[in-house]
């Protein structure tokens, strides 16, 4: 049956939208409620088993966190944005509070720079094998799904251990961290790496080496080296499509300038490559987190906050801090004025790189606050790259890219 | 004594006996330890416990009971849109007809033991058989008009084109090994040791991969791929009808494996009845074979740990190019064998 052109403009009069539906084409709405789509939707066209159009509806999630923040207090920030990346979330707040203290004019101790960037290291690699996990299931590797999240338990403990939550940290205020390191940390740090080190062998045989798993992924969603470039996409997925870039080595914050690590390039920019700059990535954290555990086992005494904040806090507050290397937040902290200017600080998070704008008026909520998530950066590879592929590959491209629908939608 | 001898008789009457006891309750027994089996290794694979809680001592074999129970029970949803008829009856046709090669294949080499009279073309009848539950699963998802229902529908299509051949001509290399279609004849041939698994492996591996397609184990889980197409045809299915569908592949896992075990393990060999009793002259040699049979579905289950799933070009083209080639060369093999033998 078809609607002649009169009812279409009679329709449209009265305000209904009226599209033509593609009957060449067969359409499908995949997710937010599909057991492989995370939270966003996919418009999908097929012709026959070919992918024509691919259509990521974004947003599923978005909790306006940019507005949330105008009516926050500066440090009540850090737990709302952590929000974004719940599996990432030392990674996610960092270049808010560097932003933040490039406001305020502060730097923070050594000491708690290399905290933040263990923090961070170990947030890394828990953040990858979750992504590695998710990957696994969708193209049906139960085992991968199963020893990612086994394995990130490790790292999930030692920040456990470290900052006293699994996941959301809010361990950074400005100028410092808010609690040094356990005594026997170091030993701890030391096995989980020996640890992640002799599984790293078995990762690679069960899974990337794995003859179905390499026909499955190789030559699967090919961005190549330009393409990378034009359609700005970060992280894993920029530099597994061969271009060095890696926040953390082309600005360096916090310590990073001073620590030894390589950045994993892949050439090939297939979904096999994004895979094993990730697992590389792991294996360069690692080193990380060694040498960083290393300066801290040899710099016990510094503090973990600057001097002169140090002496502001009152008595119980120092004896606190003597006691178990816990700073106390004042309240006078809470509701503190940031000085009126224009910040902006970059990080590497572990989905690739993540930028803050923030701006004050001098008064104690932030006048702005933009987030650019890399997630949402990597979205575009739906729209661009999906189309030709099968519709098998869809979960390849959506497993490799390491897509997390609601730090995208923030 | 009679009454014993009586009851041991109606046990044992040969369409029962296939059908009912080494068929229905054998493809029973064989899902839930098949499943326990593959939850437990998976499980062990991947550094944890598997089912425990039902049944701590058994290593949470009870889980599965009350799985089973719970699919019994649970509200069998029906959708308002689906074509209501062929909806329901094609997961319960798939299921009966899955058993029904039962009623073709020997079990013992005594006539009085079989459930057809004659045994001549039993191969060639287990086979057609064995290829009609497919088309079911096809039929359910079509009548789900559900649109991934339809996509696994038409996946299983595909699977069946390319599996079916590989399937026939790789059985078919016994035939012509021992010029005969009659199962009886190819097992007693192999007695007590000389099993085409040792004399045509090629064979046997082509078969045995076809089985993996056609019973959507890893790596080929493809129409029913939980993360591109929900649950494949039975996507719109719940409770009984979900589980008949999802027991369905293990039964038929169960079957196919017993015809294989009967074609390259040997049948009941080595062991070779004695007298006609019912005892030793079915009940014995319908255990061997049952085992056998569990063994090959234990193998096919484990894969599951090991291995993701193919894309649905890459199973067809490595079906077509790599698998259907072995099996023709199995069945090349096979009548050079039965040349020599």
């Amino acid at each position: 049956m078809s609607i002649s052109e009169g009812t279409l403009g009679e329709l449209r009069s009265k305000g209904v939208e009226v599209r033509r539906i593609d009957k060449e084409y067969y359409e499908i709405f995949i997710g937010p409620q599909h057991p492989g789509s995370g939270h966003m939707r996919f418009r999908v066209k097929l012709d026959g088993d070919i992918i024509v159009d691919a259509d990521p509806d974004i947003g599923y999630v978005h909790r306006t966190m940019e507005k949330l923040s105008e009516g926050r207090e500066w440090l009540k920030i850090t737990p709302l944005v952590e929000r974004m990346t719940i599996i990432d979330a030392c990674n996610i707040t960092l270049p808010y509070i560097n932003a933040l203290e490039k406001l305020m004019d502060k730097r923070p101790s050594t000491r708690a720079s290399y905290l933040r960037v263990l923090l961070c290291e170990m947030n890394r690699i828990a953040s990858h094998l979750y992504g590695f996990g998710i990957f696994g299931v969708f193209i049906g590797h139960s085992t991968a799904y199963m020893w990612g999240f086994g394995d990130r338990e490790v790292f999930v403990e030692l920040s456990e251990i470290l900052t006293g939550t699994r996941l959301t940290y809010t361990y950074h205020i400005p100028g410092g961290v808010r609690r040094d390191m356990p005594q026997d940390f170091p030993q701890m740090v030391r096995r989980a790496v020996r640890y992640m080190r002799s599984r790293m062998p078995e990762y690679e045989k069960i899974f990337l080496n794995n003859p179905v798993i390499v026909t499955r992924l190789k030559d699967v969603g090919v961005i190549t080296k330009n393409r990378a470039a034009e359609l700005g996409v970060v992280g894993p997925t920029l530099r597994g499509s061969g271009i060095r870039y890696d926040v953390r080595l082309a600005e360096p914050y916090e310590v990073y300038g001073e620590i030894d690590f390589e950045v994993p390039v892949f050439e090939d920019g297939d979904a096999l490559a994004r895979t094993w700059v990730r697992v590389e990535e792991i294996k360069q954290s690692l080193n990380i987190m060694e040498q960083a555990i290393d300066w801290l086992e040899r710099h016990r005494d510094e503090p973990v906050i600057p001097k002169e904040d140090y002496d502001k806090l009152p008595k119980l507050h120092k004896e606190v801090y003597e006691k178990s290397g816990r700073v106390k937040l004042l309240p006078a902290q809470i509701s503190m004025k940031v000085p009126p200017g224009k910040a902006v600080a970059r990080g590497e998070a572990g989905r690739g790189e993540i930028f803050y704008y923030v701006e004050s008026d001098g008064g104690t909520m932030p006048y702005r606050l933009r987030v650019v998530t890399p997630s949402a950066r990597n979205a575009i590879v739906f729209k661009r790259i999906l189309p030709g592929h099968r519709l098998m590959d869809l979960p390849t491209v959506y497993g490799s890219i390491d897509y997390f629908a609601p730090e995208a939608d923030r | 004594m009679m009454v014993l001898e009586t009851i041991l008789y109606l046990i044992a009457y040969p369409p029962l006996w296939h059908v009912l006891i080494v068929g229905l309750l054998g493809a029973f027994f064989t899902a839930v330890v098949a499943i326990w089996f593959e939850r437990k290794t998976a499980a062990r694979v991947q550094r944890r416990i598997g089912p425990y809680w039902a049944s701590p001592r058994l290593g949470g074999f009870l889980n599965l009971i009350a799985d089973m129970i719970r699919y019994i029970l649970q509200e069998v949803i029906i959708p308002r849109s689906v074509d209501r008829v062929p909806f329901v009856l094609a997961p319960v046709a798939a299921f009966v007809i899955s058993i029904m090669p039962m009623a073709f294949v020997p079990l013992s080499p005594y006539e009085k033991f079989w459930p057809v009279p004659n045994m001549d073309y039993s191969l060639l009848l287990a086979l057609a058989i064995s290829t009609v539950p497919p088309l079911m699963s096809i039929i359910g998802g079509w009548a789900s008009n559900n649109k991934f229902s339809i996509i696994g529908s038409i996946r299983e299509s595909y699977v069946i084109t390319a599996y079916e051949l590989i399937f026939v001509i790789s059985l078919l290399s016994a035939a012509a090994t021992y010029t005969s279609l009659n199962l009886l004849t190819i097992v007693n041939a192999q007695s007590p040791i000389a099993w085409l698994l040792f004399l045509n492996p090629i064979a046997f591996l082509a078969a045995f991969l076809a089985v993996l397609m056609s019973t959507s184990a890893f790596p080929f889980e493809i129409p029913e791929s939980e993360h591109e197409v929900v649950g494949g045809p039975y996507t719109e299915y719940s409770g009984i009808l979900y589980a008949l569908n999802m027991g369905g592949a293990y039964v038929r896992r169960f079957i196919y494996a017993v015809i294989m075990s009967l074609v390259f393990l040997g049948g009941w060999a080595p062991y070779v009845p004695p007298a006609d009793g019912p005892l030793f002259a079915i009940i014995i040699p319908s255990l061997i074979v049952a085992i056998k049979a569990v063994i090959l579905v234990l193998i096919m289950s484990f894969l599951r740990a090991v291995y993701g799933r193919y894309r649905l070009d890459q199973a067809l083209d490595s079906a077509w190019r790599l698998v259907l080639p072995m099996a023709l060369i199995g069945l090349g093999w096979g009548i050079v064998l039965g040349l020599i033998l």
